[in-house]
């Protein structure tokens, strides 16, 4: 290349690095930039003032919708990759806990059939066990929550306070007339009802007290007719294994 | 990984924060948003013209941030220059599909324009020169013809040869009106920092 054609070439740095180069010159620019040299330096001492130039704008205050728009979508993306992880380690660990699925499918209450929410409950469990966590209560007293998300977006708590517990439920939706929450314990293939029927609140908040939380391996919660009843009459929504 | 707390956020340097907006946390982009977002969308602004056109492109231009926050490369430049590049691009883009022009800018220049490696970046240089305000100066001295090819090229991303059309001056005109802008510019920069 002639010094006169490369001259030519040095005048289109300042158009490459300002992104106005035409498009099809941009590949034979770049082809020659990168076995030149001079027109890297050239280059090179031109970006800075290229990089410079947007803060050279007059500087405006974006609206502050937009940072809520914003960061409700990035809270969205946060969410939707917890459930996708939740989801595979569901996937993953539901296999392995086979000797639970056993043990609440073969679980008998008043004829009815816990089978449907045998796989479930096995997965439940190894959530439950990334979520559990144990606080003294500064008054001697030891605290123990598990907390499991539940299908159709309920979560469920379980506190353990010295024994006695505290179930709670949040996102729980509205119950026809005549219907109430009756929560249940299973000790080994033994279910029996918890006394406190409950309903959940406007915001779909419902809290119940569990007398006795001793020995207990799963606490469910039922849809029954107001007044509760002895055996569950229905499958249980709610499902919260805890640690024996 | 534990959550980065916005205290801590606060502290990081750009290039530190980075990499917690990698890992996808919430706290360390919000931050990074605080930082940039202003400048994002004055210049969004300044090319759109439409307060809502630059409200989208913003939008637009962080999630795509956040969704590949691994993108960024330390040894090519500041997280600043780099988040604006993004920007500048979107609303140049947006701007060339509003009036029917192809689009032609590609990340590939830019990466070549913060190719050099950060211990020879001049960002320092740009920062030391108490930025916004010797850059406006810088390019208020600047005549108007050179001035005004710049700012086609970089706010109204026009090609060299569509400016040429838009002035009816030859293409060989723009090119050093470019140039020697450019060059000024640039000198007023390392005088800042001397």
């Amino acid at each position: 290349m002639s010094a006169d054609q490369h001259d030519r070439r040095l005048e289109e740095v300042a158009a490459f690095a300002l992104g106005a180069l035409d498009a099809a010159q941009i590949e034979d620019f770049r082809e020659h930039l990168a076995g030149c040299k001079r027109c890297q330096d050239e280059l090179n001492w031109l970006a800075p003032a290229v990089r410079a130039l947007p803060e050279a704008v007059e500087q405006q205050s974006p609206p502050p919708e937009l940072k809520v728009r914003l960061m409700e979508e990035v809270r969205a993306d946060v969410a939707a990759a917890a459930e996708q992880t939740r989801a595979a380690e569901r996937r993953e660990r539901a296999s392995s806990r086979k000797g639970f699925r056993e043990w609440l499918g073969g679980l008998d209450i008043g004829g009815l059939t816990w089978k449907p929410l045998a796989g479930m409950a096995a997965v439940i469990l190894i959530v439950a066990a990334g979520v559990g966590y144990l606080v003294g209560n500064g008054d001697g007293t030891n605290v123990h929550t598990t907390e499991v998300p539940q299908p159709n977006g309920i979560v469920a708590e379980v506190i353990n306070e010295d024994g006695k517990g505290e179930l709670r439920l949040t996102g729980v939706e509205q119950l026809p007339k005549g219907k109430v929450l009756e929560a249940w314990v299973a000790r080994g293939e033994a279910v029996e009802p918890v006394e406190m029927l409950f309903t959940p609140d406007e915001e779909g908040n419902a809290t119940t007290q569990i007398e006795d939380l001793e020995g207990v391996d799963a606490v469910m919660v039922t849809r029954e007719p107001t007044g509760g009843t002895k055996v569950p009459t229905t499958e249980p929504f709610v499902e919260v294994p805890l640690e024996s | 990984m534990t959550p980065v707390r916005r205290e801590k956020a606060e502290r990081l340097a750009d290039e530190e924060l980075m990499p917690w907006i990698a890992k996808k946390d919430p706290e360390a982009f919000e931050v990074f948003y605080d930082r940039h977002g202003g400048a994002g969308y004055s210049l969004a602004y300044r090319i759109l013209g439409d307060r809502s056109a630059a409200e989208d492109c913003i939008q637009e231009a962080f999630i795509s941030i956040w969704r590949s926050g691994a993108r960024f490369d330390r040894t090519r430049g500041s997280v600043r220059s780099w988040t604006l590049s993004i920007v500048r691009n979107r609303a140049i883009d947006a701007l060339r599909s509003k009036s029917g022009r192809a689009p032609k800018l590609t990340f590939d220049d830019d990466a070549i324009l913060e190719s050099r490696p950060a211990d020879e970046q001049t960002e320092k240089e740009v920062l030391a020169a108490e930025t916004a305000v010797e850059i406006r100066g810088a390019l208020s001295q600047l005549p108007s013809e050179q001035s005004k090819v710049i700012q086609l090229a970089y706010f109204g991303g026009f090609s060299q040869s569509e400016i040429a059309g838009m002035l009816n001056v030859p293409l060989g005109t723009v090119k050093g009106r470019m140039r020697l802008g450019l060059e000024k510019i640039r000198g007023e920069l390392a005088e800042g920092m001397a």
